[in-house]
């Protein structure tokens, strides 16, 4: 056997992994079920990993302490499904670390094999043809496969067929794989982590620099950059670039003499190129130069500048939590997640305590569950997550939080979070009562949502046209029409509206003030006996959300 | 002899007032830094204007009226010999009523032999405004303050009010009534119901999903609740929302038919401002309210 996984050589390959799931993240989202554009998996997986790669070092550097560290960060990063059992594969993996200076081939495939045992455990029904499936296969074939002369490149090698033969095989398993043509996203995206990690391990350098990432996730304050404030950091600029053939030779493409370029005219320089693509990170003072000369090369994919006085400042922001709290402990609060300005006063009016910003096309993180939760001064916190890819997140989040009680109401739609919290009374409850009394009311909504298509398919016997609007309920496509209040009064018409009590029309900020009224009278005129009740939900992603109760 | 007084929170309008010879104590409230009396600062409620504007997002306050205003208001008549009996607002609703005493102990100082009677309603808008009717058909009968204390105390925990809200903002802000809980606020389809209790206090009692569940429920206490409803007026208040209160009437009559004494009110803006647009309530003669 040769050399052991030390600590500086696991988060070496935990960036490696990181990394290239960051290049490669696009294909994983675009590996969607529904023909909406919700797919984010590869968003979501990446930010899990980067929270875990980032996560501040406490100066010890033996393979316990810095594996556990790591998956501490991901626990806390984890955001949707696919991130929240890649946190517990490494939360998993720290276990089996435990006290380690270092490993060999044999100890590392345990901790594997521990990190897909704890994965299995994460989710109270476990789906076969998921990235749990995929993992599981992988660490069993690349166990079985370890002799005295296996090396960790060989136990790389054997552990990425696996998880390329396994992910193939996800659409046997899962019906709605196979009718989407899709394979498993979250088993891609492993794939791509662990790609990179073997090529950490083959002696290739980690290039996107992790540490400099600046996640979605953190809140940033636009105050503390005012009218008087002088720029003395500049702007963290990243973007990605295909080379393009009619303004570069891209085979003959001189990374170093372009890294170069872009140092004359900032610091903290890390650049890279995979294939056509060319990955620039710069701090610089002046990023509309950085881009005019860089795009003399190619064009951009993906681009974010971020004025750094406002990173500089993020301790600020944490003490904001402090001032926000109220003083007198409540018996109960309420947390609850929603997207769109509209939806998010809904919320907030209705009496929630914090509103997490997300839904479909961004999920929350457990960490943004966590500084939502301490916000919030009550006894039990009750946890509204809305959206069926965000809920496992709240509940890590409720297991790690311990300063209240916290109930998590497994909400799937905006519509059920709205249903139960607007009917339920905590006056005098018990926890356990309130917690019932919600999830009772939670059942009393059916939301139906219209969005545009994405692909051309066929779904519940609806013909879906590419560029069409969709209406569904329950991942089950009732309408399709290029009209989207067409697509809408169908829908209706196929939830039985007329058999409600009210309907709520929230108008996502795709929809016109003239499409919404269109739906808005033609269900009027229809379901005369129905209250039908519209409001502004700016929402994006779906041009109507329909609540029937 | 007897004189009788109401206030403008029971919905008595000067119309009103003058065909059973009340006078009129008028509640202000206050918005934009104008303090407003009804019916001294105006002569006609424009109501849907006033609820336009709370549904546009003013929300009025309220004030007590001060003991010097009690005092003009009373001392008239007792200067001139006669006694004053006052049907008032809710003591537990507001501070007003302590100042009334006030002005009364000390107006009793400089007139002592004259006479001062409150009757404690119990309620605001029609709650109030049930016995204020019953009391001014008493008086003008000719009874004696003293049969018609003796009356008030069976009876007016008799009237029965049962009301739903529309946008609980207005009464969290005035914290006016108990039973809601943190998580309550502007709700979108679902309305809480709301009863005064026989201490005079507003106490929620539940929710219905959409209008139709609630006016049900409303109905569905008239039938519990009511006790001899046919005899005695029956009353539903709204905040501007008229069709509503029709569609009760109909209600009511479908149950009770044409015999039913139904009248349709428009809540006043003192009690409006606390319980904004969109609410609806029927007061009618029922069991002991609890």
């Amino acid at each position: 056997m040769d050399r052991l996984i030390d600590g500086a050589l696991f988060e070496k390959i935990v960036k490696g992994g990181a990394e290239n799931l960051y290049v490669n993240k696009g294909i994983v989202n675009d590996l969607n079920v529904f023909p909406i554009p919700d797919g984010d998996t590869g968003d979501n997986m990446y930010m899990t990993i980067d929270a875990g790669a980032t996560a501040p070092s406490d100066g010890r550097s033996d393979l316990g302490s810095v594996s556990a560290r790591i998956a501490h960060g991901m626990l806390l990063g984890a955001r949707g499904n696919s991130g929240v059992i890649l946190s517990r594969i490494f939360a998993g993996i720290a276990a089996g670390l435990t006290d380690l200076d270092g490993a060999d081939v044999n100890t590392f495939a345990g901790a594997l094999q521990k990190g897909s045992e704890e994965a299995y455990n994460a989710v109270s029904v476990p789906v076969e043809g998921t990235i749990l499936t995929v993992f599981r296969d992988a660490v069993s074939y690349a166990g079985s496969r370890i002799n005295e002369n296996t090396d960790l490149n060989g136990y790389f090698t054997d552990l990425i067929t696996e998880l390329r033969n396994s992910l193939a095989r996800t659409p046997d398993l899962l019906d709605v794989l196979k009718e989407a043509g899709v394979v498993d996203s979250g088993g891609a995206g492993l794939v791509y982590i662990v790609e990179g990690m073997k090529h950490v391990i083959d002696g290739g350098e980690v290039t996107h620099a992790g540490e400099e990432t600046v996640s979605r996730a953190k809140q940033i304050n636009v105050d503390t950059f005012t009218e008087d404030s002088v720029l003395e950091f500049g702007y963290c600029t990243e973007f990605l670039m295909r080379l393009q053939r009619s303004k570069t030779d891209i085979d003959k493409f001189d990374i170093n003499a372009f890294t170069e370029l872009v140092k004359s005219m900032g610091d903290s320089v890390v650049s890279f190129l995979d294939g056509s693509i060319v990955k620039v990170h710069v701090h610089t003072m002046h990023p509309g130069e950085v881009l005019n000369e860089c795009q003399k090369y190619g064009e951009f994919l993906t681009l974010k500048i971020e004025n750094m006085m406002l990173q500089h400042n993020e301790t600020v922001i944490e003490n904001r939590f402090e001032i926000n709290k109220e003083k007198v402990r409540k018996k109960f609060g309420v947390v609850t997640v929603a997207s769109g300005k509209g939806l998010k006063e809904t919320f907030e009016s209705l009496g929630a305590d914090a509103v997490v910003d997300g839904g479909q096309s961004m999920n929350p993180s457990s960490g943004d569950f966590i500084a939502a939760f301490e916000t919030v001064n009550a006894d039990t916190i009750l946890v509204f997550p809305n959206n069926g890819n965000v809920i496992l997140a709240a509940m890590q989040a409720a297991d790690m939080y311990d300063k209240a009680d916290v109930r998590v109401i497994p909400t799937k739609t905006v519509g059920e979070g709205y249903s139960a919290l607007s009917m339920l009374d905590t006056d005098g409850r018990s926890a356990d009562e309130a917690e019932a009394e919600a999830e009772e009311y939670a059942q009393g909504a059916v939301t139906g949502f219209v969005s545009r298509a994405a692909r051309t398919t066929e779904m519940d016997g609806v013909s879906v046209v590419d560029g069409d609007y969709i209406g569904y309920s329950d991942d089950v496509v009732y309408s399709d029409s290029p009209d989207k209040c067409v697509a809408a009064e169908v829908l209706c018409e196929r939830l039985d509206a007329g058999g409600c009590d009210v309907i709520l029309l929230f108008v996502g900020e795709n929809a016109s003030a003239e499409e919404a009224q269109r739906v808005y009278d033609a269900i009027s005129e229809k379901y005369k006996d129905v209250e039908i009740i519209m409001r502004d939900g700016g929402q994006p992603l779906h041009d109507f959300i329909l609540v029937l109760e | 002899m007897l004189v009788i007084f109401a206030d403008t929170d029971s919905d008595l309008t000067p119309d009103k007032a003058k065909e059973f010879g009340y006078h009129l104590i008028s509640m202000p409230y206050s918005y934009d830094g104008k303090t407003i009396y009804p019916y001294e600062d105006f002569d006609v409620f424009e109501s849907k204007k006033f609820y336009n504007m709370l549904r546009d997002g003013v929300i009025p306050t309220t004030s007590a009226i001060s003991k010097e205003k009690y005092i003009e208001y009373f001392e008239p008549f007792f200067k001139n010999g006669d006694d004053i009996m006052y049907v008032h607002l809710s003591e537990a609703m507001t501070m007003t009523i302590g100042n009334m005493r006030a002005a009364v102990n000390e107006l009793k100082e400089k007139y002592p032999e004259r006479k001062f009677y409150a009757v404690d309603t119990k309620g605001i808008t029609i709650e109030s405004l049930s016995i204020v009717y019953e009391i001014g058909d008493l008086y003008k009968a000719g009874k004696t303050a003293e049969e018609i204390l003796k009356w008030a105390e069976e009876e007016v925990d008799r009237y029965s009010v049962y009301f739903f809200a529309d946008d609980l903002k207005f009464f969290k802000r005035s914290g006016r009534v108990s039973g809601f809980s943190a998580a309550m606020g502007t709700l979108i389809g679902v309305r809480p119901i709301i009863y005064i209790n026989a201490a005079g206090k507003m106490v929620s009692i539940g929710k219905e999903r959409g209008k139709k569940n609630a006016l049900d429920r409303l109905m569905k206490y008239v039938e519990e609740k009511g006790d001899d409803v046919t005899a005695h007026r029956i009353l539903i208040a709204h905040s501007d929302d008229e069709e509503d209160a029709h569609e009760l009437e109909r209600m009511v009559r479908e149950k009770y038919g044409d015999d039913a004494r139904i009248e349709i009110v428009v809540a006043n803006p003192t009690a409006g401002s606390h319980c904004g647009p969109n609410c609806l309530g029927i007061s009618f003669h029922s069991i002991k309210r609890d």
